[in-house]
């Protein structure tokens, strides 16, 4: 029983780490021309649109910039193809969802993107309620 | 003339009974050669390899020789040409090392490959079949056979790409660009080193190789379906390069 409890913490932990690891940006272009991976950015806001799409899939909230002022800001994800794979749909992030993004700004002037963000809820919970499919990183013998 | 003609006819009809009917030295009948077995659907992702990016799977090891011309578009190239952008889709030999699924698919005559990564299809003729100057294409034009234990292919007419070579170096190919391919199995993997030269840009050819792992039972290749929106969205967070 005590074995049965550890087994499910540990998978449960696993389960949490991934929910709330950064979603990537994965393989059709690099983010380095569009994005600074030496800064960081945070906002906090409503949905305004979830685009589910392949190559990139994005995220739009509306948020309040360094001066004070609303702005719509942009979130890109994975490809659709891939964020199908760790559970999220398209019903995953609904208009109007209060959500924190924090990840690497966009570095065009006046832009306000993200990209390879940790996607939560307002109090650091995760998005969604289970991963159904995981992969495990195997490098080529 | 014409009873020269007639005997003639007749002495050929006569020959070629005699050597229709005559019994043949039947020669050993050779087994047929198994052909591999590579049909399937492939999983690319990243439990079979670690993701494309500037260094894989181009990396210090393999990287290709670049000519002065294929340098000098390096300079110039602006991030927001490409067309992948708008949905153009990856052409080898890019795309068999996009994180994604392959399906493959055997028949007497052709082999098939099918990329979940942009909805991509390329046929391998085996059938002896050559390209005429009406096939330049994308995806160009490949032929295929069988070579022990391995499927070999290869493919040209294709067409200029101003980011053929790969998603992130800048490297362009051209209509003299050709693609070596052979995939074999090991174990349960699919296997295989893509060979690529392009006299146009690089010195030499270069190559690289990688596996799949079997796609999980039930698995179906889903619609990748580009959506230009979404494609073309990330290039505003860019700087632009040129006004």
């Amino acid at each position: 029983m005590k074995l049965r409890h550890g087994i499910w913490m540990g998978t449960a932990l696993v389960a949490v780490a991934f929910l709330l690891r950064a979603v990537p940006v994965v393989a059709h272009h690099s983010s380095a021309p569009f994005y600074d991976a030496t800064k960081h950015v945070e906002a906090e806001g409503p949905v305004t649109r979830f685009l589910f799409k392949n190559p990139h899939s994005f995220l739009y909230f509306e948020a309040a910039d360094a001066s004070g002022q609303k702005v719509e800001w942009q979130v890109e994800l994975g490809p659709a193809a891939s964020l199908t794979r760790t559970g999220w749909t398209p019903e995953t992030l609904k208009p109007g969802t209060v959500i924190k993004a924090s990840g690497q700004p966009s570095r065009a002037e006046g832009s306000h993107g993200m990209c390879c963000a940790r996607i939560t809820r307002p109090d650091g919970t995760p998005i969604t309620a289970g991963g159904r499919y995981t992969e495990e990183q195997q490098p080529p013998k | 003339m014409k009873t020269r003609h007639l005997a003639a006819c007749a002495v050929a009809l006569g020959l070629g009974l005699t050597a229709a009917g005559a019994p043949r030295a039947q020669a050993p009948a050779s087994p047929p050669t198994p052909i591999p077995d590579l049909a399937g659907i492939w999983d690319g992702t990243t439990r079979a390899r670690p993701v494309n990016s500037e260094s894989v799977p181009w990396g210090k090891d393999n990287f290709p020789e670049l000519n002065e011309r294929a340098l000098a578009y390096q300079k110039v190239f602006d991030e927001a040409l490409s067309p992948k952008y708008d949905c153009q889709p990856a052409t080898p030999p890019a795309i068999e090392y996009d994180p994604y699924s392959m399906m493959v698919v055997q028949w007497p005559d052709r082999v098939i490959f099918r990329y979940e990564k942009d909805d991509q299809t390329r046929t391998v003729w085996l059938d002896g079949r050559q390209a005429t100057s009406r096939d330049y294409a994308i995806q160009g034009f490949s032929v295929g056979h069988y070579e022990g234990n391995a499927l070999i292919v290869d493919t040209d007419h294709y067409v200029f790409d101003i980011t053929g070579f790969d998603d992130y170096n800048g490297i362009p190919s051209s209509s003299l660009k050709k693609i070596h391919e052979r995939y074999w199995k090991e174990g349960t993997e699919l296997r295989a080193t893509v060979t690529v030269e392009d006299p146009m840009f690089l010195k030499k050819p270069a190559s690289y190789t990688t596996r799949w792992l079997p796609q999980r039972p039930g698995y179906q290749l889903s619609a990748w379906d580009c959506d230009p929106e979404a494609a073309r969205a990330p290039v505003k967070m860019m700087p632009p390069k040129y006004k």
